[in-house]
């Protein structure tokens, strides 16, 4: 039956283990196909799209607030992301002023959230790791973060923060507030390298993760991978340090050299005290004044590009309005070609180590598969 | 009057270890793995005696099973295999005389090991079913490639282990046969209420630390659980069983806990299970230590690799082997 196909019967590896697309050991519906031979592996295929719901067909029309709000449930863990970057694009077209107590308050929302999603990837990679100990001291350690972002903006997982021309009311930042999170971030920083220090002092761990789905930065580099995902393999790059709302904080670009799972697992543990550090700047030097700009008039505008810096890596959305709706919408998530390059970190370990290898470049799934672009319809 | 004694304390005997050993579990995750975890875990009761029970109550499930009547079977076998160690173990029965030998002990102990074994490679989960059409969707790598079940995996995962992983508790078993010079269990256990328990003695002490690693292979605790890549996925046993069967699956897990443990006291303490003794408590006290050291150890532990494995294995058979060259010295 597979006669006109491309491949060739000589290239055909002869065992395949399949997972998916619905598996308990997939968080999320994905399909690996594992190509082994003795355990080893020597292809691996990643499909996605399984649980598409062509998010951008139903922005298209909504008017640009609506769409807004639509953007943040692409995905449960980076909705802050999704939101701010798809009112960033609204601003760009129109030519928004935002204020600067509103850029500060974004900035926090956007690190308590990285901080969430670092802390998350730590515990779900030490569950694969099979060290469950770990793996709930850390969820521990993120339930602050979580509460945190539950005061600012009244849900734990979609906080709706940014709005066309600033932040808001509802996470107007009062003196209350920034002593709690004050007070978060000395708990979290004094766990996370309490937390640090027991792991890379851990011999199991290290050598359960050390040399294990390894990317090299030229593969990096070729398949595109963004984010911590990148900056694994050694090359200095972040988005942050160009984005205008980022330009009054300081902070280091964290990288590491091997591109394996040790070097991903580190490149989180060290940006979280980074995001603690922005976290303490924006609240000791957060601006006075207004938190939403609201003297601006609805414009058309062709499509407008944006592009931020999220947990995963590199996060695109574009769109244009005409008579105050959205056309044209894309989403571009950092997963999307993080995961394409895991297709190749996983080739050539045993099987036990490619659920790892996979999990490594912290892939969201349900967020990718929801960006995918209708061509035609 | 006493063949009569003797039924009362083998049936007693047998019931006072299903009453310890449904507890066992929980007391290994509420007090130990949740302590450890800072969360508040499950009710003791839940993982041996609340979980059992309700999967007896639920409906039957069948995977596509090759053959469905030995697969349903194994779980009950596997109970029985570990019943009859214990019943060996009982003073009354060392009339049995090879059937309570350790060459006896061991092949029951092989027998539960190997049904662990078909248990997963005969469940092929729906997880990994082949679908019913070959794949060549566009982009496709390797689209004729012979799909294997996740289970096919876990049981030849469950095959090493009992040809390689098992090695330190069969080592450690023979140590007291090496010091006592008898197979039987009668005999091992005169020897040492003549000469004090073998677990006082150099040979002992090294005998027991390989036993404990053994025992932790035997129950697939972590790290030694090379069946799990991710935990609770691929370990065939628990992949498929449903129901009742699971149950089995579940009872058995406790059981051989107090079994283990009452084979560690016989051979290592010369204390025997036996209701019409006080030293039943120490049997029962070993029980209770072993699955809470158990705990210690694996909650601070990642699941090892074969690379890991190996190694961690042959170290502690060759430690097993020092400790019978001890013995014989």
């Amino acid at each position: 039956m597979n006669e006109n196909n491309k491949i060739t019967e000589k290239n055909v590896i002869e065992t395949e283990v399949a997972m998916g697309p619905v598996h308990s050991a997939a968080i999320e519906p994905y399909r690996v196909r594992l190509f082994v031979e003795d355990e080893m592996v020597k292809d691996a295929e990643i499909t996605v799209g399984i649980n598409h719901r062509g998010i951008e067909r139903i922005m298209e029309g909504l008017p640009v607030e609506k769409a807004n709000s639509l953007t943040e449930k692409i995905c449960g863990i980076c909705s802050n992301s999704h939101i701010w970057n798809s009112v960033l694009v609204a601003e760009k077209a129109i030519g928004i002023d935002v204020p600067e107590r509103a850029q500060y308050i974004r900035v926090i929302m956007e690190e308590l959230e990285r901080l969430h999603s670092h802390l998350l990837y730590l515990a779900h990679g030490n569950e694969v790791l099979g060290h469950e100990t770990f793996a709930m001291r850390i969820f521990y350690i993120r339930e602050t973060v979580m509460e945190l972002l539950r005061m600012i903006g009244g849900n734990r997982v979609q906080y709706g923060a940014s709005i066309i021309g600033g932040v808001r009311p509802r996470c107007e930042l009062d003196a209350m507030r920034i002593q709690k999170i004050s007070e978060g971030m000395d708990i979290i920083e004094e766990k996370i390298l309490d937390f640090a220090d027991r792991f890379v002092s851990d011999p199991m761990i290290m050598s359960r993760i050390t040399g294990v789905g390894v990317l090299t930065r030229k593969q990096a580099i070729e398949l595109a991978a963004s984010g911590p995902t990148l900056r694994s393999t050694g090359v200095e790059t972040d988005l942050r340090t160009e984005m205008e709302a980022y330009e009054p904080f300081e902070f280091n670009v964290i990288t590491q050299d091997d591109g394996d799972v040790k070097s991903n697992l580190l490149m989180r543990v060290l940006e979280i005290p980074e995001a603690i550090n922005i976290i303490r700047q924006a609240i000791k030097h957060l601006p006075d004044g207004k938190i939403t700009n609201r003297s601006w008039d609805m414009q058309d505008a062709p499509i407008t590009k944006s592009y931020i810096e999220v947990p995963r890596g590199k996060l695109y959305h574009s769109y244009a309005l005409e008579d105050g709706r959205v056309r044209n919408s894309i989403v571009r998530t950092p997963s999307i070609a993080n995961i394409g390059a895991m297709q190749y970190a996983a080739v050539g370990h045993h099987i036990t180590d490619a659920q790892l290898a996979i999990v490594q470049c912290d892939p969201c799934f349900t967020c990718t598969d929801r960006a995918i672009q209708i061509i035609k319809i | 009057m006493t063949a009569v004694n003797s039924l009362i304390a083998v049936i007693g005997t047998l019931l006072v270890a299903l009453i310890v050993s449904v507890w066992l579990p929980g007391i290994e995750r509420k007090f130990v793995h949740a302590r450890i975890q800072q969360r508040v875990g499950p009710p003791i009761s839940s993982a041996g005696i609340m979980a059992p029970l309700k999967f007896f109550f639920k409906q039957t499930i069948n995977p596509n099973s090759p053959m469905p009547k030995l697969y349903n079977a194994l779980p009950l076998i596997s109970l029985l295999s570990v019943i009859f160690i214990l019943l060996f173990l009982m003073p009354q029965l060392y009339a049995l005389a090879a059937l309570t030998s350790i060459i006896a002990i061991v092949g029951l102990l092989k027998i539960e090991e190997v049904i662990y074994m078909f248990m997963g490679s005969l469940s092929k989960s729906i997880m990994s079913l082949k679908m019913p059409f070959p794949d060549i969707v566009k982009g496709a790598k390797h689209p004729n490639t012979t799909r294997t079940f996740m289970e096919e995996l876990s049981s030849l995962r469950a095959f090493r282990l009992i040809a390689f992983g098992s090695f330190p508790l069969y080592i450690a078993l023979f140590i007291p046969v090496a010091l006592s010079k008898s197979i039987y269990l009668s005999g091992i256990v005169n020897y040492q209420q003549i000469h004090g328990p073998i677990l006082f003695t150099m040979a002992g002490v090294l005998g027991a630390i390989v036993f404990f690693i053994g025992y932790m292979i035997l129950l697939n605790e972590y790290p030694f659980v090379i069946l799990k890549t991710k935990a609770d996925v691929i370990e065939g046993p628990l992949m498929e069983y449903a129901a009742k069967y699971r149950a089995y699956v579940y009872i058995t897990r406790g059981f051989l806990m107090f079994v283990l443990a009452s084979l560690f006291t016989t051979l290592f303490l010369g204390i025997p299970p036996n209701l019409f003794s006080w030293n039943i408590l120490v049997t029962i006290a070993v029980a209770l230590i072993f699955p809470i050291l158990m705990a210690i150890m694996s909650a601070f532990s990642p699941i090892f690799t074969n690379k890991q494995f190996y190694p961690v294995v042959a170290g502690v058979s060759i430690i097993g082997i020092l400790a019978l060259v001890v013995s014989f010295l």
